[in-house]
């Protein structure tokens, strides 16, 4: 009989040499640690990546203007924990930053120092934008449900984080404002902004603007305005956008304490403006619109007809010091997003990369 | 709790007749629900008098690599799903939405989308989607899993790209009347049970499997919060799921055989949130209803055969945010096909199949969609010497709209060595493959892109496999070394245009290479039985090239394909005690196109106790423990979906014969 294992070794080198690759081949990747870098008030560019659905990877990178480094995992570096899901939007009071994660019903309130946690603003329901009236008072949009129901907005005591009531608004609630002592919320499922006392908390009126409002803005001369993407209304089959149903999008202007708006329309209805931001002297005007970026000056009397950048960008902010662009690109959301700056002009700077969907900024 | 009868209306004759131990004449519908010839084997040897076996489907996959689960592998998952059976027994990584939900899998570096799904030889994709969940594939369905990695759609059509999943329930003729009836318990309100049936005589053979299944799956898992991290239980998982098989065949004559099989599957799925997600109590009922019907004439030279199959797919979810979405697609599915064995050692077999699809699906619009595929082919084994195989398949498929190319695999077995103890066996093949868009790419409004171009890929394999045997040492090893390369083309992908609605567009070429290592040692030196098996995959899957819309970054491993996996398992038998074990290793997985995330590597160890009692002569009773996760590993298949630690279900099974 001939030994066993004279034949053995064709297959014992292969099922050593699995093994050896195994346990020299298959480590993990280094999980690139974040620079630690400081947060300089006014030097830093924090970046709302919206993450995917369902993934809860929403999360926050930061950006310093200053070193130009970037911090792409800064809120799980900091706190060791994921952001959540769906990270919708991030607003500022003194130096609490708080985050509106929008499929996790909840608001992240971080120091924006540190960008440590302070706390937790648990069941919400499904916000998506926060202003704060003071330092004690805050206000957030709740969606509720997509069924064409009355959205609300919630009061939050930013003392206790803690709801204090709900007011219903419009359908689908999307960003809100503070002038004075008004609330100012565009309805994003209807054509309306409902304007909220904000000694009382009680609705004093409602305006109507363009349709399907989704952003807005105040200006230096104190005037507001609303951009409205326009009503998409798709043919009977739904396989396409029928354009001789579907709204133009719209820009308002609204003299606060007046319920009334003025309204003009934008040059077709192909495609749905959005992302209406200022300037830092807020004397002009952005959007982005049929795959790109348009500015105008708020005295202008015709609507701009060729954009500044021709870019399609998924997250849009003007940096209030300098009125550089930064322009979020999602690239499908299957991976990293990325940042590409502008001058003014819309000249491209540089850009870098961050985490997924890139949807708005923060200039701290 | 529902009934049973609620969840299988009108269904409840068929299984009471085996209840009662009376194999009733199936009445009805269900009479005609035929079995097809089985893609894999008719094991016909048993036959005193001399019948010719029909050519099995297997015979013209020469040059390819082959894993077979039968009924003795996966007798310890008869309560699970296929993900259960082929996640711990092979290296195969199927990216699980948590224990029970989602899993889909991928074969050599490919998606979801490209493993066909055949149960007796028809394709049980869901047409919607383009691909299997394989936690809604019970193990009871069949009592057979073959799964063939590598392109293979000449064989099998659209979808055999990345592989083949293959299942069927091979018969034992004159096996006379057996029944055995299972009940299990586990960990987070696990519920689960069995009753199986068969008859076989020489001329008729039956089967009749039920299952049933529910879970809490209310364990707990680590939910890292603003305090630190706070063990909770998971919410929102629970499930329960059932199927029922019923197999005929009934020999017509000295040649005919006539084939009949049916295969009903239900699942009421909670759908586990991400841990940091809100939970929006998201349910889907996922029905499937699959019946097949056959005729064959076995000749000496030559064979014929048709056969038909009806399938109805339901998939209805809901959750607060968006109500009701609803899904239902009937398929039907017809082949008829002849093979001519010229010699002992050649055989044509030429055929030709359609496939009807009828679709109301909430996202296709109000009106019932149509849609009808088609295709032919002819398959040819030739082995010139005795140690020479060779095989030429080739497939035209006729889609809707576009061309798909010619399909050919051609194949070669070359047994190099041959000694009375050992062997030395070079395969391999190329072949080029296709996927057929699915339904969704087609239809879905908005988005849906009816001009989408078939994927084609285009793969070569080569291995090697060595068997040694030695007898007085009651020795058995097999070793089997494989390597690929494939490319894929006209990649499609799902991302956002202009408008902003999501469309899939071809977008890329991924080309995906490997090797695949296994080997299996079975031991019997007396009353101690040892089959030992280590199998190891290395798969790099990335685009090499893309279209001007195609931002993901190239020479990047694909998200969700691990570059190393691995698997080991034991059995062991030892007079009346079996014992098992499971261990496998899954590397990292990007969670994303960029490489920017990953999900870390991890071990997972599973182990099986057991002990059968003889009671009555044909009576045995068996007692299995069964650990999960022994080292409760806290690891991520999906990003964020949490997965139970340790746990544990016991079961007990009382067969007959």
């Amino acid at each position: 009989m001939k030994p066993f294992f004279a034949f053995s070794s064709a297959p014992v080198r292969v099922l050593l040499g699995s093994a050896a690759a195994l346990s020299l081949v298959a480590c993990d990747p280094d999980s690139d640690p974040d620079p630690n870098q400081a947060i300089t008030p006014t030097k830093t560019v924090f970046v709302v990546n919206e993450g995917n659905f369902m993934n809860s990877n929403a999360e926050i990178s930061s950006f310093s203007k200053t070193t130009a480094s970037v911090s792409p995992n800064l809120f799980s570096t900091v706190n060791n924990r994921p952001l959540g899901d769906v990270a919708q939007s991030m607003a500022v009071q003194d130096s609490t930053g708080y985050i509106v994660v929008n499929n996790s019903n909840k608001l992240e309130v971080v120091n924006l120092r540190t960008f440590r946690s302070l706390a937790t603003i648990n069941n919400l329901k499904l916000p998506r934008y926060f202003a704060a009236a003071s330092a004690t008072k805050g206000y957030v949009t709740e969606t509720i449900s997509y069924s064409g129901a009355p959205g609300q907005v919630s009061v939050i005591d930013l003392k206790t984080n803690t709801v204090t009531k709900s007011i219903a608004v419009g359908v689908e609630p999307e960003q809100l404002l503070v002038v004075g002592n008004r609330l100012y919320v565009v309805n994003g499922g209807a054509n309306t902004v409902t304007v909220i006392n904000t000694t009382t908390d009680v609705v004093e009126g409602t305006i109507t603007v363009g349709d399907s409002p989704n952003s807005l803005v105040l200006d230096r001369n104190n005037k507001l305005w609303v951009l409205s993407g326009g009503n998409v209304v798709y043919n009977a089959n739904y396989t396409a956008i029928d354009y001789t149903k579907t709204t133009k999008g719209s820009l308002s202007s609204i003299v606060p304490g007046q319920l009334t708006a003025t309204t003009r329309e934008l040059a077709t209805n192909l495609a749905q403006p959005g992302r209406l931001t200022t300037n830092g002297a807020k004397d002009r005007l952005y959007y982005t619109f049929q795959g790109g970026v348009y500015s105008l000056g708020v005295n202008d009397a015709n609507l701009p007809t060729t954009p500044i950048i021709k870019r399609s960008l998924y997250g849009l902010g003007i940096d209030p010091q300098d009125n550089t662009i930064y322009g979020g690109v999602s690239n499908g959301f299957n991976g990293a997003g990325k940042v590409i700056r502008y001058r003014n002009s819309g000249a491209p700077i540089d850009s870098f990369d961050v985490r997924v969907g890139p949807n708005s900024f923060l200039f701290y | 709790m529902n009934t049973f009868r609620e969840r299988f209306p009108g269904l409840l004759p068929l299984c009471c007749s085996w209840v009662s131990g009376l194999w009733c004449v199936l009445a009805g519908p269900t009479a005609v629900a035929q079995r097809a010839p089985s893609t894999v084997l008719d094991s016909v040897q048993q036959l005193p008098n001399v019948r010719v076996p029909g050519v099995r489907l297997s015979r013209f996959a020469v040059g390819s690599r082959d894993l077979t689960l039968d009924s003795t592998a996966l007798a310890p998952y008869r309560s699970g799903t296929l993900t259960d059976a082929l996640s711990a027994r092979t290296p195969l990584y199927l990216r699980n939405y948590g224990p029970g939900q989602l899993s889909t899998i991928t074969m050599r570096g490919t998606s979801a989308q490209h493993t066909a799904v055949l149960w007796n030889g028809f394709n049980i994709m869901l047409p919607t989607l383009g691909q299997n969940d394989f936690a809604l594939l019970p193990v009871s369905g069949n009592s057979r899993i073959d799964v063939q990695p590598g392109p293979a759609a000449g064989l099998y059509g659209s979808g055999a790209v990345g592989g083949t999943i293959l299942l069927s329930s091979p018969v034992q003729w004159g096996a006379g009347l057996r029944g055995a009836v299972q009940v299990e318990g586990g960990s987070f309100g696990l519920r689960a049970g069995n009753l199986e049936g068969s008859f076989s005589n020489e001329k008729l053979a039956l089967r009749t499997s039920i299952f049933y299944r529910q879970t809490q799956n209310n364990f707990f898992y680590h939910s890292p919060e603003i305090g630190g991290v706070v063990r909770r239980r998971q919410e929102n998982a629970s499930l329960w799921q059932a199927s029922i098989a019923q197999d005929l065949i009934l020999r017509v004559g000295q040649r005919g055989e006539v084939t009949a099989a049916l295969w009903l599957t239900d699942a009421d799925r909670h759908l586990q949130p991400a841990i940091g997600a809100a939970n929006s109590n998201a349910q889907q009922r996922d029905q499937s209803r699959r019946l097949t019907a056959g005729y064959r004439l076995v000749g000496t030279q030559h064979e014929w055969a048709v056969r038909g199959a009806w399938f109805e797919d339901v998939l209805d979810y809901r959750d607060d945010a968006n109500g009701l979405s609803a899904s239902r697609v009937q398929t039907t599915q017809a082949q008829a096909e002849h093979t001519w064995n010229f010699t002992s050692s050649a055989s044509v077999r030429v055929g030709a199949e359609a496939q009807h699809f009828a679709a109301r699906v909430d996202g296709y619009g109000p009106t019932p969609l149509t849609e009808q595929r088609y295709a032919g082919y002819g398959l040819l084994r030739y082995d010139p010497w005795p140690r020479l195989q060779l095989s030429l398949n080739v497939r035209q498929a006729v889609l809707p709209g576009h061309r798909v190319p010619l399909t050919p695999t051609a194949g070669l077995q070359w047994q190099l060595l041959e000694t009375e103890r050992q062997t030395l066996q070079l395969k391999g093949n190329a072949s080029r493959s296709y996927r057929a868009p699915t339904l969704n790419d087609r239809y879905w409004r908005p988005g849906g892109n009816p001009d989408l171009l078939p994927e084609v890929g285009l793969g070569y394999e080569a291995g090697l496999v060595h068997t040694l045997t030695n007898p007085p040492a009651h020795l058995n090893w097999q070793t089997e070394l494989t390597a690929y390369q494939q490319l894929v083309d006209n990649w499609v992908q799902w991302t956002p245009l202009a408008t902003g609605i999501w469309s899939p567009r071809n977008l890329r070429q991924v080309r995906a290479r490997g090797v695949e290592a296994s080997t299996q040692f079975t031991w019997k030196p007396g009353a101690y039985r040892l089959l030992a098996r280590v199998a190891y995959n290395f798969t790099q899957s990335e685009k090499v090239s893309g279209t001007v819309y195609d931002t993901d970054p190239t020479n990047r491993q694909l998200p969700y394909v691990p570059l190393h996996t691995a698997a080991f398992s034991t059995d062991h038998h030892w007079r009346q005690w079996e014992a098992s074990s499971t261990l496998t290793f899954t590397g990292f997985r990007y969670t994303n196109a960029s490489g920017s995330d990953f999900l870390p590597s991890y071990f997972l160890l599973n182990t099986t106790l057991g002990r059968t009692l003889l009671l009555h002569p044909g009576w045995k009773l068996t007692a299995l423990v069964q650990a999960y996760n022994l080292t409760n590993s806290n690891y991520q298949s999906y990003q964020n979906r949490a997965m139970p630690p340790r746990y544990a279900a016991a079961s007990l099974r009382l067969a007959w014969r």
